[in-house]
């Protein structure tokens, strides 16, 4: 009984053992590189406890070829599962490519450019090639990274085109760009045009009073008709505020009938204020 | 006194029941009405959801999607059927005509269990790929329930469902415990093809794959997609927001994978499933009871100092001022709340002529939201362009329904009156003045021709000239 208590854990522990033991691996490992117009490939061992330190690189024109044995326990065996993952280390995007694995556990695969997803040939990064083996049972399955890819494009073929697929998000925002506002020359060229535009005014009437140009003959005028000279006169200022109304706030519409009021006392005033310069004119005054 | 107290719990459940936001009439359809009682818990959790539940066969001869070409029924889940085909009243195309009235559509597959020929258009019709031959099985050999697998290694233990891109909500994994699984048992997995309308729910873990298990029993020589490219839950979601989600294993929602199971670990870790949960939650999602949006309402007015504020008026004029806000509830099983925006995602406002001309994030506005509705609003200056414009709110996103909003409003160019006066710009002062000084000239020349005497002593000279 004793003994046999003894015995039950350490019968345990050794089929835990063998449990743990039965796992799947691969042996005979060789990985090879071969260009399409001869030439010396590459050649490497690869085994599951160790990845390659270099990267293999793979022309546009070469092939991979990897081949191995499958093992359970250390003897070649068929596996259900046996796989290179490739990994685009950026993206995390994988691709699987199934072995052609023999009854006795001997398996092949060969990849190459027209066999990868498009986004493995844009990668910048190598891709890690992982092997995958598993199978039905208790076999404890394997995935170990063995060795990594460096995928070389042809320079004179044009990269191929990818396109990411449309994706429900939200989107780069937009702010409008407004039209630059109207801009003026600075105001000190403004005020100094201005000031000589206006200097204009006083030069204008200091020529005129140097050619003798006086107001002499307003008394004589205002005694002859002095109502049609004050509103002739007066027309004419009138109209001018009424231009200045329209600049500063008065619309079309306001304006028109004051210019018609304007406008007719003018013409009526006119024909008399005009008619007695008329007769100061025949009469030889000026 | 169990069963007394279990019937005031479901009458319970009855009278607070929820209902989904487009009906609760929900077809089933099963090869025999008495494969249901497999399937009691999550049936019956539907009915206590307040469904109204009817069971067909493909074979019958009253099934009937639509009657007068109206809908029917609101929804419909497809239990695997061994027909080949699934009769003349489910064609894939009067399964498509269900999506376009918006009906929505469970579809559950089973590796044991040919997917019938009619489904199998009816999702490539989705984009949606199904296996060679309508039948496959997933497995796993890294990661399988070691009670019930430990040999055939199909009873898949997936981790709750994450959320891929930070911007999404995650509906279906959000409320799981830490350390349960979704048993996924002898399942079917499904290529999905690159619209945005699909969205994976559960993807396959990245040594799973998929195998015919007729032909290939031995060995997986020709691959039809394995790892993440594998989708086992999936979703569809059309422009109208009618559902279809493709559940890759029926036996998921059977009551033994239900509660109380336990599976096992590859480690030896016992856990508990997350099924009932997720199965509910899928239910939920597909018949429109989760992530289900509604626009409550939209104001947009102008924004100026000292302007009359009118709500939506109908014109505006370029470079104005103006806030926009739209207001949206989300529903959960049995109640509207208040929609908040996901971290890292924003509602945009687009206010656009053929193109738009501003895309701007919409803040939440915490003044005119409730406790069920969530606000969110913008100001911004309209562009300096006028013309016929919309402020168009296209809120499309993985598993909510979508929100496509536009209001058409008129902006228009300056009045002649609206621009600054020309006083106001220095560049102008030359040519006022120019006016000033001509105006002030005319009317001293009039006064000067009317009575000015002509100068002594030079009349002579000046005739001359």
């Amino acid at each position: 009984m004793r003994f046999t208590q003894s015995f039950a854990p350490a019968l345990l522990l050794l089929a835990g053992v063998a449990q743990a033991a039965s796992s799947w691996g691969f042996d005979d490992g060789t990985l090879s590189v071969v260009a399409k117009k001869g030439g010396a490939g590459v050649k490497e061992k690869i085994n599951s406890k160790s990845p390659l330190s270099k990267p293999v690189t793979l022309g546009s024109t070469d092939t991979l070829k990897l081949i191995l044995t499958a093992t359970d326990n250390g003897k070649g065996k068929r596996p259900h599962q046996a796989f290179v993952v490739l990994k685009d280390q950026d993206t995390g995007l994988e691709a699987p490519f199934p072995l052609t694995v023999k009854e006795s556990g001997k398996a092949t695969v060969q990849i190459s450019h027209k066999d990868l997803p498009v986004q493995f040939l844009l990668a910048t990064e190598p891709l890690k090639a992982s092997i995958v083996i598993g199978s039905f049972g208790s076999a404890k399955p394997l995935d170990t990274p063995v060795f990594n890819i460096k995928i070389e494009t042809d320079s004179a073929v044009p990269p191929p085109a990818y396109e990411k697929p449309v994706r429900y998000g939200k989107k780069a925002e937009i702010h409008h760009i407004f039209r630059a506002d109207p801009k003026s020359p600075p105001a000190v060229i403004s005020i100094f045009f201005a000031l000589a535009v206006v200097a204009a005014l006083p030069a204008l009437f200091i020529s005129w009073l140097l050619l003798g140009a006086n107001l002499n003959h307003l008394p004589k005028a205002i005694g002859a008709s002095p109502v049609s000279h004050a509103t002739f006169f007066g027309s004419i200022v009138a109209m001018e505020f009424v231009f200045f109304l329209y600049f500063t706030n008065w619309t079309l519409f306001q304006v028109l009938p004051v210019i018609i009021v304007v406008g007719a006392a003018t013409v009526l005033s006119g024909s008399k204020a005009l008619g007695e310069v008329q007769s100061r004119r025949l009469a030889g005054d000026r | 006194m169990r069963s007394l107290l279990s019937l005031i719990v479901f009458l319970f459940a009855v009278s607070v029941s929820a209902v989904s936001t487009t009906g609760n009439r929900l077809l089933a359809i099963l090869d025999d009405v008495a494969d249901k009682d497999n399937y009691s818990k999550f049936l019956g959790d539907l009915a206590s959801r307040g469904f109204d539940l009817t069971f067909e066969t493909p074979k019958s001869e009253s099934l009937a999607l639509f009657h007068l070409g109206e809908r029917k029924y609101d929804h419909v889940i497809f239990f695997p059927t061994k027909t080949k085909g699934l009769g003349p009243n489910l064609t894939p195309n009067i399964l498509v005509q269900f999506l376009n009235a918006n009906g929505n559509v469970l579809v559950t597959l089973s590796s044991g269990v040919a997917a019938p020929n009619s489904l199998v258009s009816f999702l490539a019709e989705l984009d949606i790929q199904l296996p060679a031959d309508r039948t496959g099985l997933v497995v796993d050999h890294f990661n399988y329930d070691t009670a019930s697998a430990a040999d055939l290694h199909d009873v898949l233990l997936l981790p709750t469902p994450k959320t891929v891109r930070s911007d999404i909500k995650n509906i279906f994994g959000a409320a799981a415990p830490a350390d349960s699984v979704i048993a996924f048992p002898r399942g079917v997995g499904a290529a999905l093809g690159a619209s945005e309308l699909l969205t994976p729910i559960v993807r396959a873990p990245r040594n799973a794959y998929s195998y015919n298990p007729k032909e290939q029993a031995q060995v997986v020589d020709d691959l039809f997609a394995a790892g993440e490219q594998l989708s086992l839950v999936s979703s569809f979601q059309a422009l109208n927001s009618a559902r279809l989600v493709l559940l890759g294993s029926a036996e998921l929602l059977q009551d033994k994978w239900f509660d109380e199971a336990e599976v096992t670990k590859v480690d030896g870790k016992k856990v508990k499933t997350y099924n009932r949960e997720f199965a509910k939650r899928i239910s939920a999602w597909t018949f429109q009871e989760l992530g289900v949006l509604r626009v409550n309402w939209i104001e947009h007015h102008l924004s100026e100092e000292g302007a009359v504020n009118v709500s939506n008026p109908k014109i505006y004029r370029i470079k104005n001022k103006v806030s926009y806000t739209i207001s949206l509830s989300e529903y959960t099983y049995d109640s509207w709340s208040a929609f908040n925006v996901p971290a890292n995602d924003a509602i945009q406002l687009e206010f656009s002529m053929l193109s738009p001309f501003h895309r701007l994030a919409l803040e939440f506005d915490k003044a005119h939201s409730t406790k069920d509705a969530a606000a969110y609003s913008a100001e911004f200056v309209l562009p300096d362009q006028h013309g016929i414009f919309n402020f168009k709110v296209n809120y499309k996103r993985p598993f909510l329904s979508n929100v496509e909003e536009k209001n058409t409003v008129s902006v228009r160019h300056m009045a002649h009156n609206e621009w600054p006066r020309s006083f106001a710009i220095s560049g102008a002062w030359p040519w006022i003045s120019g006016i000033g000084v001509t105006v002030v000239g005319w009317v001293a020349f009039c006064a000067l021709w009317l009575y000015s005497a002509p100068p002594k002593g030079k009349k002579e000279s000046k005739k001359t000239q």
